[in-house]
């Protein structure tokens, strides 16, 4: 299975775990070689966090994961949409698919 | 400098006797507009708002003309003004984006505002905060916002709140009104007004910003009493459909610690006041933020609007059968603060202890800032990550030669040095084990190119790592990674020897102590009170500043020295000592009465 290309952005401060890089376009290795004992053909949300958590999160992973999800207030989108609606961690990526993590913002 | 205070002492003067002359004017006027408006011109068609202003079918005269300009658009018309000038918005939070939005909503003419803030306005807030001015300072926010909101539009009501809105009292205030605006700045309160509009059943348009971004949304949106919706029993999601648990409170910032630019909580106040008089004119849920979110990043200024999910039918608050029935205490759900402290004083010595033994531990802390020129800045906000077990040597040099065993430790056992030296070595086991396992031996030098110069290096280190009681040599890198530490940690360790602590002199606040342990004292009379509460009972003695002129005499008459006004004042607190036998909740009590007594009518 040939390397998957998509887009991931972090926004409302969650870039800031992420050397303040607000868009990346990351390739994806064949998932079955990078996690083995992973069973699956394809990707999903859930390897591609432990996958970012090993490759792109410098700092503090607590302030970004809590379990085998993100923690609460973050909001993650699927092409701009709610994950919740396309399932949440069992979503399969497809090509130049973008993720956004969005940490939702307190102030005023 | 006479001239100086002299000229304002009048500004100050001139100032009170503007306001004076000011709210006779707006109460003379209102009188006037309501005695306008109560000649009845067709009588069955006047329609009350509860702010005892009342508008007959057709606007005013006075009405149509001010506010020409949004009754042209056919969005708004004649009959969306009207709906506007009988509507009731509660707008929570006098901050950077409770101005904006306020400003808006009393210049298009809403009848009713009301503004709630528990802070007072400071002069760091001014650069977002557009409703407050320099002479504001000190002020309540909401009484400052009201006074400016008040000389924007005479013609409308606005009520301020000074109160910091709670589980006990949220209720009250928000029956009153039709559209909860939220410019909050911390979850408790965001998940308290969630919950009071669900509660109600008005929506809750929610804006919140930081730094270069905003986000907005509108929350528990009900199609039930708007005609121009197709389907009438359409209901949006609430903030507890969206974010069902409160995120952890290091994950949370505030304006105050990460600071914001002023035109963003702008941007975002004034978006907030567009969806609420769309709401009001009656735009449908597909118009409005509904189920949707704004993202406005400023870095780039870009706005993006994301799909947000639908209601959630097992919501624990707004589903049919809610597991939340009544308002909770929202900062113990959260573990925040609802309120900001603004003294940090007293804690800042326990807090430099608590950070430096998150240090010495090995957990994630906060330092201190660095300035330019390489000194501390005694301010303690800068995030450090905790230490970590670093990648082994991978190095082929040590995998080859005979004289490194880098390759015969392995993972486990490096995680077991890892983890002995964090968790079961204190500081000063830390270094003894670190020059136990290092040898500094005379300077090598192998490179052929610089031979016969004098080498600047003053010696070479040979870095050896225990493994089942065993020192095994291994490379720097191997050593550096497995302890988790830095090289120059270990050339400092090395070059100083422990020098035994200077024992720190015997305190002041002793003879403090005893000085309080001599005075008379009572306890309270207050039942709710805590018991270890005592009171002074000295005639004469009403204040701090009093008893410790006394306490200095005292210690003058025994030839002691007397401990400084601060160190005394910090016994005082730690002892739970207290001036005035009057309890302070007691105070607080007919605070609060008087509170409801204000708004209740």
């Amino acid at each position: 299975m040939p390397a998957l290309k998509i887009n991931v952005h972090f926004g409302g401060g969650a870039e800031l775990l992420f050397d303040k890089i607000k868009k990346r376009e990351v390739e994806l290795p064949a998932v079955d070689k990078y996690l083995p004992e992973c069973e699956k053909k394809g990707w999903t949300i859930r390897e591609l966090l432990v996958w970012i958590k090993e490759n792109l999160l410098r700092e503090r992973p607590e302030l970004f994961l809590q379990g085998e999800s993100v923690r609460p207030g973050i909001l993650v989108l699927i092409n701009d949409t709610d994950w919740e609606l396309y399932g949440e961690l069992d979503y399969e990526l497809q090509p130049s698919d973008t993720i956004t993590f969005i940490s939702t913002l307190h102030g005023g | 400098m006479d001239r100086v205070s002299v000229l304002e002492q009048e500004i100050a003067d001139l100032r009170k006797v503007l306001h004076e002359k000011e709210t006779e004017l707006y109460q003379i006027k209102n009188g006037w507009v309501m005695r306008q408006l109560t000649t009845p011109v067709e009588p069955e068609r006047q329609n009350y708002n509860n702010s005892g202003v009342q508008y007959s079918g057709n606007l005013p005269k006075w009405a149509i003309e001010r506010y020409s300009r949004q009754i042209l658009l056919p969005d708004i018309g004649v009959a969306g003004q009207e709906k506007l000038c009988k509507a009731r918005v509660l707008v929570v939070g006098a901050g950077g984006l409770g101005c904006p939005a306020s400003v808006y909503l009393a210049g298009a003419g809403v009848g009713e505002i009301g503004i709630v803030d528990y802070d007072t306005v400071d002069v760091t807030n001014i650069h977002r905060q557009i409703l407050h001015y320099e002479r504001d300072e000190h002020v309540s926010k909401a009484e400052s916002a009201a006074q400016t909101l008040r000389s924007i539009n005479s013609r409308i009501k606005v009520t301020p709140y000074s109160i910091q809105l709670d589980s006990t009292n949220a209720m009250q205030v928000a029956a009153n009104y039709d559209i909860i605006l939220d410019c909050s700045d911390n979850v408790p309160t965001r998940y308290l007004l969630n919950d009071l509009s669900v509660m109600l059943k008005i929506p809750l348009i929610s804006g919140s910003a930081l730094q270069m971004e905003g986000q907005l949304t509108i929350y528990g949106y009900r199609a039930n009493n708007n005609p121009k919706e197709m389907n009438g029993n359409y209901t949006g999601p609430c903030y507890r459909c969206v974010f069902p648990t409160p995120p952890p409170p290091e994950a949370v910032g505030s304006c105050s610690t990460n600071g914001v630019a002023g035109p963003i909580p702008g941007v975002i106040g004034a978006l907030q006041a567009l969806e609420a008089i769309k709401y009001i004119v009656g735009h449908s849920h597909s118009g409005l933020l509904v189920e949707r979110m704004l993202l406005f990043d400023g870095d780039d200024t870009t706005f993006r609007t994301v799909k947000l999910r639908p209601r959630n039918s097992e919501c624990a608050a707004c589903s049919d059968t809610p597991s939340i029935c009544q308002l909770l205490d929202y900062e113990t759900v959260c573990k925040t603060q609802a309120k900001e402290k603004k003294k940090e004083d007293t804690l800042k010595s326990e807090r430099r202890k608590l950070e430096k033994d998150k240090r010495m531990s090995g957990q994630s802390y906060y330092g201190f800032r660095v300035k330019a020129d390489g000194t501390k800045k005694w301010v303690q906000d800068v995030p450090k990550s905790e230490r970590r077990l670093g990648p082994r040597c991978k190095s082929e040099l040590c995998a080859k030669g005979t004289s490194r065993k880098c390759s015969m430790i392995t993972e486990t056992d490096r995680m077991d040095m890892f983890r002995h030296f964090w968790n079961d070595l204190d500081w000063r086991e830390k270094k003894a084990h670190v020059r136990s396992l290092v040898d500094t031996v005379p300077a090598k030098r192998r490179r052929l190119k610089h031979k016969g110069d004098v080498s600047r290096k003053g010696d070479s280190k040979r870095y050896h790592l225990r493994s089942g009681g065993e020192r095994m040599p291994v490379c720097r890198v191997m050593f550096l990674n497995t302890l988790g530490i830095k090289e120059a940690m270990v050339r400092s360790w090395l070059s100083s020897s422990d020098r035994p602590k200077t024992p720190k002199k015997a305190l002041k606040a002793l003879n403090v102590n005893t000085f309080i342990d001599r005075i008379p004292k009572m306890a309270p009379n207050c039942k709710i009170c805590s018991k270890n509460k005592e009171y002074i009972a000295i005639d004469n003695v009403t204040n701090l500043h009093q008893l410790y002129n006394l306490y200095v005499r005292e210690c003058a008459v025994q030839g002691s020295v007397p401990a400084s006004r601060k160190t005394f004042s910090k016994v005082i607190t730690t002892r739970n000592v207290k001036m005035k036998n009057v309890c302070e909740c007691i105070t607080q009590n007919v605070w609060e009465n008087q509170m409801h007594v204000g708004y209740s009518v």
